[in-house]
């Protein structure tokens, strides 16, 4: 099954970067350059995982998870950051987020976790429509 | 006195639960099954020798005496150990009662917070949007009346920066008393670990503070919520690096058996006062001073825990650092 796969990046050398890679392994991901645009993306679509960078221009990534979570609650969200700041990652945690990646990150690495987010993101939508 | 071998099926076969393996732990016992053959033994046993000094003193009393002296003292020796044996799982009931009633304990406490911040969070979300409309009349005025009134603005400015603070309390204490149903997966925990140790690494090197890994190679997946271990984990390393000095030590090790993960924090910082063991999972309990640190790291990693089926317990000696284990159940 394709995983959908959303990446929130402002640098597009990254970006790019990344597209190429998960392409390589027939995964095609979408891209957005802030957290509007990241937003106004899950309007259109709804995505498994999201990979979401914590240190943005504008609206900054913990803002974005803490309403992705909202409007997107089964939708699991990957924090990357750069600078290894415990504040942010113990607040990014108890926003609910999967898990927090330290960059440069390990490509291996990340596609191991993207699946693993997306195997809970599916168990959880299972156990919801067990429940309802 | 030997311990009478118990037959059938090996009785630990039928799982038992996390307190059950602390009961039997403490009192060497295996199972019920096992405590009834002891019992049997230690009523039986003196009463048919008792039966056959009586015998015997029917045909020589030299014999009689020597008999109903070594019945005494088998007696004695099975009145003891029975003896011991039953103080030492009245200990552990003891034990796993107070283990008990402080997790019902921080349960309602968890409940109450959470009630009361649900409480709060309505009035305080109109404080902060009132203290906005305010600002906006009080520009506008200035606009106009071409007046300033920048004390105004400040103490409204105050009043928001305030009630922010009272709203990211109110959240934290929602968000930790929402129910979340873990979502079971297999976990590799020490890639859990050095994962959440590397965010940790770069605060702790400009602490000078050091912090090891001891995670065995072979450590098995265990089934349980990834996210949920990473915040406890997270939690637990944090709050070790708030506890030691500059030069400080930091060590987190795992490891399994049949039956339990588990994993440790121990420090060498400040340690806990004895008086202050029993509170440090309470919400709100600090002893930072006001400002930092709401006191709800710790107790949100006991409801966390707990949610995962598991347990966890502090040991420390004051100025001698503390050591915090989780213990997660392997059988799901």
């Amino acid at each position: 099954m394709d995983i959908k796969i959303l990446l929130v990046d402002d640098e597009s050398d990254f970006v790019e970067t990344m597209v190429k890679r998960f392409g390589i392994r027939k995964m095609p991901i979408d891209s957005a350059k802030s957290g509007q645009e990241a937003l106004a993306a899950l309007e259109t679509k709804e995505y498994d995982v999201i990979i979401l960078d914590v240190r943005m221009p504008g609206m900054d990534g913990l803002q974005v998870l803490k309403l992705i979570r909202e409007r997107a609650p089964l939708t699991e969200v990957i924090m990357l950051t750069g600078h290894a700041s415990l504040e942010t990652g113990m607040q990014g945690m108890n926003l609910g987020a999967y898990d927090y990646v330290l960059k440069p990150a390990d490509f291996d690495d990340l596609l191991d976790k993207v699946r693993k987010a997306f195997e809970r993101k599916e168990l959880n939508a299972k156990a919801r429509k067990q429940g309802t | 006195m030997q311990r009478p071998a118990s037959r059938g099926p090996d009785p630990v076969g039928d799982n038992p639960g996390i307190g059950q393996g602390i009961l039997a732990r403490a009192t060497g016992a295996k199972g019920w099954k096992d405590h009834g053959l002891l019992l049997w033994t230690h009523f039986l046993v003196p009463p048919v020798l008792a039966a056959l000094v009586v015998a015997a003193a029917f045909a020589t009393p030299v014999v009689a005496g020597i008999l109903a002296a070594a019945v005494l003292a088998i007696a004695a020796v099975s009145a003891r150990g029975l003896l011991s044996r039953l103080s030492r799982t009245e200990e552990a009931r003891l034990s796993l009662n107070s283990q008990l009633i402080q997790s019902q304990k921080l349960a309602a406490i968890g409940e109450l917070s959470a009630g009361l911040a649900h409480e709060i969070n309505n009035p305080i979300a109109i404080i902060a949007q009132e203290a906005e409309w305010a600002e906006h009349v009080v520009r506008e005025a200035e606009k106009n009346c071409n007046a300033d009134f920048a004390e105004v603005r400040d103490s409204l400015r105050e009043v928001r920066a305030q009630v922010d603070r009272c709203k990211n309390i109110t959240h934290k204490l929602l968000d930790f008393a929402r129910k979340r149903e873990p979502v079971l997966q297999d976990v590799d925990v020490g890639r859990i670990i050095e994962d959440m140790a590397r965010l940790v690494d770069k605060e702790a090197a400009y602490k000078n503070v050091t912090l090891t890994r001891d995670l065995p190679q072979d450590l098995p997946l265990l089934r349980t919520d990834s996210p949920l271990l990473r915040q406890v984990v997270l939690n637990l390393m944090t709050n070790a690096l708030q506890a030691v000095d500059t030069g400080g030590r930091i060590e987190v090790s795992a490891r399994a058996d049949d039956e339990v993960m588990e994993i440790r924090v121990k420090d060498n910082g400040c340690g806990i006062e004895p008086e202050n063991l029993e509170k440090i999972f309470n919400p709100f309990f600090t002893t930072k001073p006001p400002g930092q640190g709401t006191g709800l790291g710790l107790s949100m990693c006991h409801t966390l825990v707990t949610g995962m089926r598991g347990e966890i317990f502090v040991e420390s000696k004051p100025g001698q650092g503390a050591a915090f284990t989780v213990r997660l159940p392997r059988k799901t």
